[in-house]
């Protein structure tokens, strides 16, 4: 495979060249959004009820994924090759990978924290985080 | 003759893959592992033992491609020093198969004595500093929890606590001093080097350039200050001696292995192995106060104890002194004493570890004033003490008597050539020797005489107990025969040979070792006379005296642990950490780890110099807008759902935006993935919450309004780094080298790609480039599953607070 001569590949992102308000332009739709999904996902993980804190964390994980995802370029075709026109540029590929792994471990951790919020009301009836501290 | 390096690595691999299946071991065999683990430790025996005779360094290549390997070094020293602790290790491993029968926490027991095991030899046979570093901290953490045995007790734990404080602390004294020894290598060899012997660039290859090194920089004295601390602190020597008593916590063979015959020897062993390297006038003034101090302080104090372990301990400390003295001596004497004493220390101190197990076993206290006249029911038991007892007394004809004669030579030899106030260290030597007479003849008392009537009916012990302080007494024994022999003429030839090899090792050149009895009145021989002649006069005051000493020790500021437990509780009052960060509630770690991020990412940013983009257009697709708007409006609705079904229900809203938001970033892959993980999620949450209580918790303003500003602090982070971030575009995107490597080479034609070949670059990401990333995201999730099968199962099965 080495040393292999490549032709049918693309050499363009749409990150780095292409695309309207990426280049060089800051993405400020995506920034005041980002910036209230992290304030609202804080402002739940302060909460004294387990499930609220679940949920927090959630969205921030959410939004961090979005925020990999913008940070990779918006514009371009779906980085896909042999689809046909879609040579020219393709979205940052290596990011999705990225978050494809980040939805599926988040996955995980959240089913984690729904069963740690079970055990916790199990072992102390109740899942205000005040009360457990107390016991 | 070159040491075999299978050998020496089976040595060190074999006690660590034993602790290993230990505790699978314990579930198979029960106590009876303890016969294992003395099996273990008599292969490492006979392994270390086959060695003997070999000198030299064996390396293996560790981390090739960084340059690092581990080497290890044999010679007399590490033979000695490796020899008895897996000689004592399977003696101990079979007394502790009988004293552990009705004990507590077997597994957990015997797998910590292998690693400490394993981690002691590591000490012997490390020729690196890193690599002894690394064992000797090893061994602190195994005795930390061995003397935390009974975990529940709070005696235990503070013991324990007391013990790795002190430990630790010190060996980090000493990694300071390994450093600095490193840097001046560098300047004096050519070239750093962590290695301490064995090798043509090793540090003791080059004492004397690395002293005069050491010196030009100023650091001489630092050096040898900072690895006498690490040193001291290891071996108890005043004032660190202070943790050694209180390690009397844990069970006795653990008090005979690491606190009187092994452990407390790396101090010792560390100060032999540096000899060499360090020794100079400095250095005998250091290490002869040092150990002279500690050896009179230690005794006197082993007078006023009454439980028979905290005898032993202050005996244990004061003799350590003692080889710590020899080894601070220049002389040959000083070397020799050292050298002799480590083994002659071993046997004795260790067989009388084992006799006051069998005593507080049988007898069932360990108090000196309770017990008397245990020869009856004890008598093999009273034959071996008396051995002991005697030779750590340092009478003639038995074992200590010889090593203790030298120690008398050695510092008669240092005064005679220095003269004015050296003259105190043979007049020291004397005075703590006869404590140390007193408090040997006292402890032997306990066999004596007629048995107190509170003492009931005393069983004579297992065989398992009995035989391991026999066979260390007869050892303890033949050596003093030695002695007598060689007066006749006759010499013990090996083991003279043996700590010849041992005294070389410490710097000693052509050493030629022989002991026997005094044949005229030399100053040593009258030295010890005045011992034994003035301890036996004084014997009968010993009560008074014990409560003397007992009187000068109430005196708080002169007590070390008065010292200690004050700066320990200090600390615990000093409660800013606890009181402000450390309080136990999540709200309160959580406030503290957004501000700190928030405030560090901005700190950094006006640090760097970060120049805000100018925001001139936003200009975006209406279908992006609408999607994030919903988004953001569906995270709001989470923040004041009124129930729980509600919160969840708009949770998915937020996350199925998200979804769209990837289809219109061109990512159908996370669009696919986003939809089915969060229909994973809804279900997931649906089924717990039914299990849930209705709680929403009440938002009081105050606390909404201090949430708030933190909210809104993280957030303002967050949009300023997305629009910094966005706005930067990186040269050479990592991106390109996947996207030109993904698909399928040209002269391959359209084949494969026809046929399923790897078209979809994320995929090919996923499965081929980064395929180890993939593996790890799946173990994670496969850890997730045992975490959540674990905590509903087990709690299932009855395993509730």
């Amino acid at each position: 495979m080495s040393g292999t001569v490549l032709r049918t590949v693309p050499s363009t992102i749409a990150s780095t060249s292409a695309g309207g308000e990426a280049s060089g332009q800051p993405q400020v739709i995506l920034a005041v959004v980002l910036g209230l999904l992290f304030a609202l996902g804080t402002f739940l993980v302060l909460r004294k009820d387990v499930v609220r804190v679940v949920w927090g964390v959630t969205i921030i994980s959410q939004a961090a994924n979005v925020y990999l995802v913008t940070m990779g370029g918006l514009r371009g075709s779906v980085p896909i090759l042999s689809h046909g026109g879609a040579h020219g540029a393709v979205t940052d590929p290596l990011v999705q990978a990225l978050v494809l792994t980040a939805i599926v471990i988040g996955f995980g951790t959240t089913a984690f924290a729904l069963v740690l919020t079970y055990r916790v009301y199990e072992e102390h009836g109740t899942i205000d985080l005040s009360e457990v501290n107390e016991r | 003759m070159q040491p075999s390096q299978g050998v020496l690595l089976a040595v060190l691999a074999l006690p660590f893959l034993a602790a290993a299946v230990t505790p699978l071991l314990y579930r198979v065999v029960g106590e009876r592992v303890a016969y294992f683990a003395a099996a273990v430790a008599a292969g490492a025996f006979a392994l270390i033992a086959s060695q003997f005779g070999t000198h030299g360094t064996v390396s293996l290549q560790w981390i090739p491609a960084l340059d690092v390997s581990l080497a290890l070094y044999v010679d007399g020293l590490s033979l000695l020093l490796g020899l008895i602790v897996s000689g004592v290790g399977v003696l101990i491993f079979t007394y502790s198969g009988a004293y552990m029968h009705d004990e507590p926490g077997k597994a957990k027991y015997y797998t910590t004595l292998l690693v400490f095991m394993g981690a002691m030899l590591g000490v012997a046979f490390a020729a690196d500093l890193l690599a002894l570093f690394v064992f000797w901290e090893l061994t602190s953490v195994s005795s930390f929890i061995l003397i935390g045995h009974y975990q529940d007790q709070d005696d235990s734990q503070y013991a324990a606590r007391k013990a790795m404080f002190i430990t630790v602390a010190g060996g980090l004294f000493m990694l300071v001093g390994f450093l600095l020894l490193y840097t001046v290598s560098g300047d004096v060899l050519g070239e750093a080097t962590f290695r301490l012997v064995g090798t043509e660039g090793a540090l003791i290859e080059n004492a004397g350039a690395m002293q005069e090194g050491l010196r030009s920089a100023g650091l001489f004295v630092p050096v040898v200050v900072l690895i006498g601390i690490g040193a001291a602190a290891k071996s108890a020597q005043v004032p660190l001696h202070i943790w050694l008593p209180n390690a009397m916590e844990a069970p006795t063979p653990v008090s005979a292995f690491l606190h009187s015959a092994t452990m407390v020897k790396a101090g010792v062993y560390l100060v032999g192995r540096f000899r060499p390297l360090l020794g100079t006038p400095e250095w005998e003034l250091f290490f002869a106060t040092l150990g002279l101090l500690t050896m009179t302080v230690a005794a006197i104090l082993a007078v006023a104890a009454d439980d028979i372990k905290e005898l032993l301990a202050y005996s244990t400390a004061s003799h350590l002194g003692l080889i710590i003295a020899g080894f601070g001596l220049q002389s040959v004497y000083g070397a020799e004493t050292g050298a002799f004493h480590i083994l002659n220390h071993a046997l004795f101190k260790a067989a009388l570890f084992l006799v006051a197990g069998i005593v507080a076993h049988e007898a069932g206290t360990r108090l000196l004033s309770e017990l008397g006249g245990l020869w009856r029911a004890l008598p093999i038991t009273a034959a071996v003490a008396a051995i002991a007892a005697l030779g750590m007394a340092g009478l003639p004809p038995f074992n200590g008597f010889y090593s203790k004669e030298l120690l008398f030579e050695a510092t008669y030899h240092a005064a005679e050539h220095a003269g004015g106030l050296w003259w105190l260290l043979p007049a020291v030597a004397v005075f703590g020797s006869i404590f140390t007479f007193l408090y040997s003849i006292r402890f032997l008392s306990l066999f004596a005489g007629e048995k107190p009537e509170a003492i009931e009916h005393v069983h004579s012990p297992p065989m398992a107990m009995l035989a391991p302080p026999v066979l260390l007494a007869t050892l303890a024994g033949i050596v003093g025969l030695g002695g007598v022999s060689a007066t006749a003429g006759i010499h013990l030839g090996p083991l003279e040979h043996f700590i010849e090899r041992v005294v070389e090792a410490v710097g000693a050149s052509e050493p030629h070792f022989g002991y026997h009895l005094p044949t005229s009145l030399t100053p040593a021989a009258g030295m010890s006379a005045i011992t034994i002649v003035v301890g036996a006069v004084t014997y009968p005051f010993y009560g008074r005296i014990a409560a003397g000493v007992q009187r000068l020790i109430a005196i708080d500021p002169i007590r070390p642990n008065f010292y200690y437990d004050g700066l320990v509780s200090w600390l615990d009052r000093t409660t800013i950490v606890s009181g402000t960060v450390h309080t136990g509630r999540l709200r309160t770690y959580a406030t503290w780890f957004f501000l700190a991020v928030a405030g560090l990412a901005i700190a950094g940013y006006s640090g760097a110099g970060v120049v805000f983009p100018a925001i001139s257009s936003l200009a975006a697709e209406p279908a992006m807008v609408i999607v994030l708007a919903v988004a953001v409006v569906a995270a709001l609705a989470v923040t004041r759902a009124p129930s729980h079904i509600a919160g969840v229900l708009t949770l998915s809203i937020l996350g199925f935006m998200v979804a769209i938001f990837y289809i219109l970033a061109s990512a159908p892959d996370l669009a696919l993935t986003q939809l089915v993980i969060e229909t994973l999620v809804l279900v997931l949450f649906l089924l717990i919450l039914d299990h849930l209580p209705e709680f929403y918790g009440e938002v009081d303003r105050i606390r909404a309004l201090r949430d708030g500003a933190v909210s809104a602090v993280v957030g303002i982070t967050v949009f300023l780094t997305v629009l910094v971030s966005t706005a930067a575009t990186p040269g050479k995107p990592i991106a390109q080298y996947f996207i030109e490597r993904a698909g399928v080479p040209a002269e391959h034609g359209s084949t494969l790609l026809d046929f399923g070949g790897g078209g979809n670059i994320v995929n090919v990401i996923l499965v081929d480039f980064r395929a180890f990333d993939t593996m790890g995201e799946i173990s994670v999730i496969a850890m997730a599953a045992l975490s959540v099968i674990t905590l509903i199962a087990m709690r299932e099965r009855g395993e509730t607070q």
